[in-house]
């Protein structure tokens, strides 16, 4: 019972991380329609840049992590301009390749920047608790913590805020959001904007608890991806449990099945997910 | 060489640490540049690629510490290699482990890498001789970095000890991971991480205690006058230490050298290649060798090299002793192999 | 059946190929345009469900890797003739396409990429991790060579390798044609412009789509098999997502949707990196900048602006 405890504890952390990745990606699939493969490599750069900011120029976390936020908010300003403006009248294939070019280009990015060589953020959270047999490290339970403070922050905004607002109803319909008056050339700024926000927050705590190395942000977004999938496109509800349900699966398979497979396991549940329930676990049928 | 004096020549291309990006780098020496004595080479994949053509090619090829056995069970007669295959060093270290009366021992490691798992098997081999198990054999991929959910699996085992193989990377995280989760028996490893690479992740405490059983290297508690020589010309003339894989192109080059001179030429790479299968250990090199029958390479064109315990303690890694070698004895099994 | 410029163009295209390894005084280029000329066998392939159907596949390395691993272990096993293994390697690809065609074709558009990712990681964990199958990184050494010692040809030689795949590499061009001028491949069309209209005027579209999936990876395998007796040598390495993201590159740079593109743009994924002998990441952020501002200004590839331009050019000469 301990030792299904302790995987459910220890899936949760990365689990955490899945349902940040899956948030960024699923407000720019459900709004604009953009599977956002750069997401996690734009993520990672958000990750690198605190690194960055305490090592080389001396800043306390909080502060780094607030100027990688500011950045993180240009950042998505500029690819929805730069990148995905351009191709919006295109074909959805278009903007799926232009989607896999950025990924390139920020990983090449990344690596001219940062290196190759791993990267920890380094933090002062080194004790672990013991809970009856059942141990967690007091930088995965606030990793935990600030994980579902952004999910409910995200939900208050989309579901309370006037942009929230706008946000959803050039979700559900675009010509009827326009006709209300929603300005539709800025609703894709704000979509980007906050979305690169959350992976910035997903690459800082990946850095902080495991570490930040070229190819750890595509494998991510591709879990990413796999959340939604599992949880329902465009979902939020979705994303939370589906980032879950991921996280604490690969844990219980490398525990009990086979480690060397786990992450076969993993996408096994999403292939069975999507032949008996294409929509997804919370999506609309 | 005689009266004639060359130099020697370098053209470097960058191998991608990929099978095709090898075989391309390699087909343009030859092909293009008219190399005949390639050397380096640290990655298996890339080096296997490239060692199932060089038996037909006019060149000679030096490989430096790829550690996957069947680069020089293939019987390819223009191949040497510096680095022993890594079951050579999982056998010393089984030996060791055995020695310290553990008898259930838990494996963690990059068991997908070809020479990883080659030396937990030869581990496996010499602990099962003294009584020991292997109770699991646990797996982890390159970019894992939460090795919690194996680790909690392996705690519910209670083993004597646990044994972690692969790159450091991952393998500074295992042992961070370990000390979360409360388990606290001896950890061996083979990881050949430096101190700097595992303090990035891991506190000192977390590390203390920690063995490397590995190749020695090049380590200035046990190195001979001309690798403490080495070191500091070295560290003098860059200003930084050697990295661990630096030792390997040097002594390579060494070898080369006087293989060149005993053949006589620089166009019969056949003869350099004999050469060099019969060659003493030249007195450059800065690594120990275990010589077979004399030579720096065996029949196989393999070198040996010493195997060494470190152990963590109070933020470095101390050689504690020599790991239990056999070259001799390994090199006769590597000759039965195909 | 009437000469037109098109076909003047392929006769000349394929006059230069059959007479490129009497220019070529380096044989390392020889290598490469061999490399190129497979990968133009998997580019065709790619661009029937990229190109024509619309579906952004990204398992085709995947798939060379299937058609690889089988010729060399149906070889290693079973003791068969090269050539019935090389011939064999599609099929084996087309049995594990139709496993993975039918569940990521019920999905559309991005998440149908994403569901093909996912089958690329996992054909590479298993490739990796199935060690006594595949001997896992370390690979697969002494693939034989087509063809016995003593006969006619010498297979050893590089410029009779580059004839068999210049020969193969054309006729599936031909074969990619055939299929795009033919119903099917009018339907194909149809389907990467308008699904719901196809299935409106009762086609049943998945079987079309599953149809151009396995189809694409049957080249992808034959690509493979071909890389494997060529290389000798096969590991796991050069079958990742990366690999699947420089067979759609080939299609977007060279022209989708045509039959030259994939010619053009295989060479031009195979060549770039040569002459971008720049650190790694320099090559991938100009790999990403060409792709992104391709996409972006030249959508049809540089079939599409040789096209544009000559229209332009006979236009002016009126």
């Amino acid at each position: 019972m301990i030792e299904i405890l302790q995987q459910i504890i220890n899936g949760m952390a990365i689990g955490g991380v899945y349902v940040l990745i899956a948030l960024g990606l699923t407000t720019v699939f459900g709004i604009l329609g953009i599977a956002h493969f750069a997401h996690g490599s734009v993520s990672m750069f958000g990750g690198y840049l605190t690194f960055f900011l305490m090592t080389s120029q001396g800043l306390p976390l909080a502060v780094a992590i607030l100027v990688a936020l500011a950045t993180g908010f240009v950042l998505g300003l500029l690819i929805e301009l730069l990148a995905y403006r351009p191709v919006r009248s295109a074909s959805h294939i278009n903007a799926f390749i232009v989607a896999l070019g950025l990924t390139m280009m920020v990983e090449g990015l990344n690596l001219e920047f940062f290196g190759h060589e791993q990267v920890v953020i380094p933090t002062d959270f080194n004790r672990v608790f013991d809970i009856g047999g059942v141990t967690i490290p007091e930088l995965r339970l606030y990793v935990i913590l600030a994980a579902a403070l952004l999910i409910a922050t995200m939900t208050i905004f989309v579901e309370k805020t006037k942009t929230g607002q706008a946000i959803r109803a050039v979700a559900e319909n675009r010509d009827a959001a326009i006709l209300m008056g929603v300005n539709v050339n800025t609703i894709p700024l704000v979509v980007f904007a906050i979305s690169t926000m959350l992976g910035v927050c997903a690459g800082i705590m990946v850095g902080a608890l495991f570490a930040i190395a070229p190819g750890i942000g595509e494998g991510l977004v591709i879990k990413g991806f796999a959340v939604l999938i599992l949880g329902g496109l465009g979902s939020i509800p979705g994303a939370v449990i589906g980032g879950l349900v991921l996280g604490i699966t690969e844990a219980l398979a490398a525990g009990f099945l086979s480690s060397a497979y786990k992450d076969v396991i993993a996408f096994v549940v999403m292939i069975t997910v999507l032949l008996v329930r294409p929509q997804g676990l919370m999506g609309k049928a | 060489m005689g009266d004639d004096t060359y130099m020697l020549n370098v053209i470097a291309y960058d191998d991608e640490a990929n099978p095709t990006g090898a075989s391309n780098a390699v087909r343009k020496l030859i092909d293009r540049d008219g190399v005949k004595f390639i050397l380096g080479f640290c990655c298996s994949g890339a080096t296997g690629a490239v060692a199932s053509f060089i038996g037909n090619e006019d060149a000679v090829m030096l490989v430096g510490n790829a550690a996957e056995r069947s680069i020089t069970t293939r019987g390819i007669s223009n191949l040497t290699r510096t680095r022993p295959p890594a079951d050579y060093t999982g056998a010393a270290a089984g030996t060791f482990v055995a020695d310290k009366g553990h008898k259930r021992v838990a494996v963690l490691g990059a068991l997908d890498v070809g020479f990883y798992a080659s030396y937990v098997d030869a581990f496996e081999k010499e602990l099962n001789a003294a009584g020991g198990e292997i109770i699991t054999r646990e797996a982890f991929g390159l970019k894992d970095r939460d090795m919690t959910p194996q680790l909690t699996k392996i705690r519910e085992q209670n083993p004597d000890a646990i044994l972690v193989v692969g790159y450091v990377e991952p393998a500074a995280f295992i042992y961070r991971q370990a000390v979360e989760l409360g388990i606290d028996v001896p950890r061996y490893g083979f990881t050949s991480g430096s101190e700097e690479q595992f303090l990035r992740v891991a506190s000192s405490e977390q590390m203390e205690g920690v063995w490397d059983l590995r190749p020695t290297e090049l380590t200035l508690l046990s190195a001979t006058e001309t690798g403490i020589a080495y070191h500091a010309n070295y560290s003098a003339r860059f200003g930084i230490a050697p990295s661990p894989s630096s030792p390997y192109a040097y002594d390579q080059t060494y070898a080369l050298k006087h293989a060149i001179e005993a053949a006589g030429t620089v166009e019969d790479t056949a003869a350099v290649a004999a050469a060099l299968r019969e060659l003493p250990v030249p007195p450059e090199v800065v690594m120990q060798y275990l010589p077979v029958d004399g030579k720096m390479f065996d029949v196989n064109g393999q070198a040996y090299t010493s195997n060494g315990a470190f152990q963590w303690q109070d933020g470095n890694w101390v050689f504690v002793q020599d790991l239990p070698s056999d070259a001799a004895a390994y090199s006769a099994f590597l000759s039965t192999l195909d | 059946m009437t000469l037109k410029p098109t076909h003047a163009l392929w006769l000349a295209a394929l006059v230069s190929f059959a007479l490129l390894p009497q220019f070529i005084a380096v044989k390392y280029y020889l290598h490469l345009s061999i490399l190129a000329l497979i990968w133009v066998i998997a580019a065709q392939g790619q661009n029937l469900i990229q190109g024509y159907t619309g579906y952004v596949s990204i398992v085709q390395a995947g798939f060379i890797g299937i058609g690889a691993y089988s010729t060399a272990l149906m070889g290693l096993h079973y003791d068969l003739p090269v050539w019935l293994t090389i011939l064999l390697a599609p099929v084996v690809t087309a049995v594990f396409a139709l496993g993975i065609g039918y569940p990521s074709l019920r999905v559309k558009g991005h998440y149908f990429a994403i569901v093909t990712l996912a089958f690329n990681l996992v054909i590479f964990i298993v490739l990796m991790n199935w060690h006594t199958l595949t001997q896992g990184e370390a690979g697969i050494t002494g693939i034989p060579k087509p063809g016995s010692p003593d006969g006619w040809f010498n297979w050893r030689d590089r410029e009779t390798y580059y004839y068999f795949v210049l020969i193969v590499a054309a006729l599936m061009t031909g074969l990619a044609a055939l299929i795009t001028r033919s119903r099917i491949g009018q339907v194909l069309i149809a389907i990467r412009q308008n699904e719901d209209l196809v299935g409106a005027i009762g086609i049943s579209a998945w079987k079309y789509k599953l149809f151009a999936f396995v189809t694409s990876a049957m080249f992808a395998g034959l690509a493979g098999a071909i890389y494997a007796h060529y290389q000798s040598f096969i590991n796991p390495e050069i079958f990742g997502v990366a690999q699947s993201l420089d067979a759609i590159l080939a299609v977007i740079i060279g022209g989708s949707g045509t039959i030259a593109g994939p010619v053009i743009g295989a060479f031009f994924v195979v060549f770039l990196p040569e002459y971008l002998r720049f650190a790694d990441s320099f090559r991938l952020i100009i790999y990403g900048l060409v792709l992104v501002l391709a996409t972006i200004f030249m959508p049809r590839g540089i079939v599409g602006v040789a096209t544009s331009f000559s229209d332009w050019f006979m236009r002016r000469r009126r």
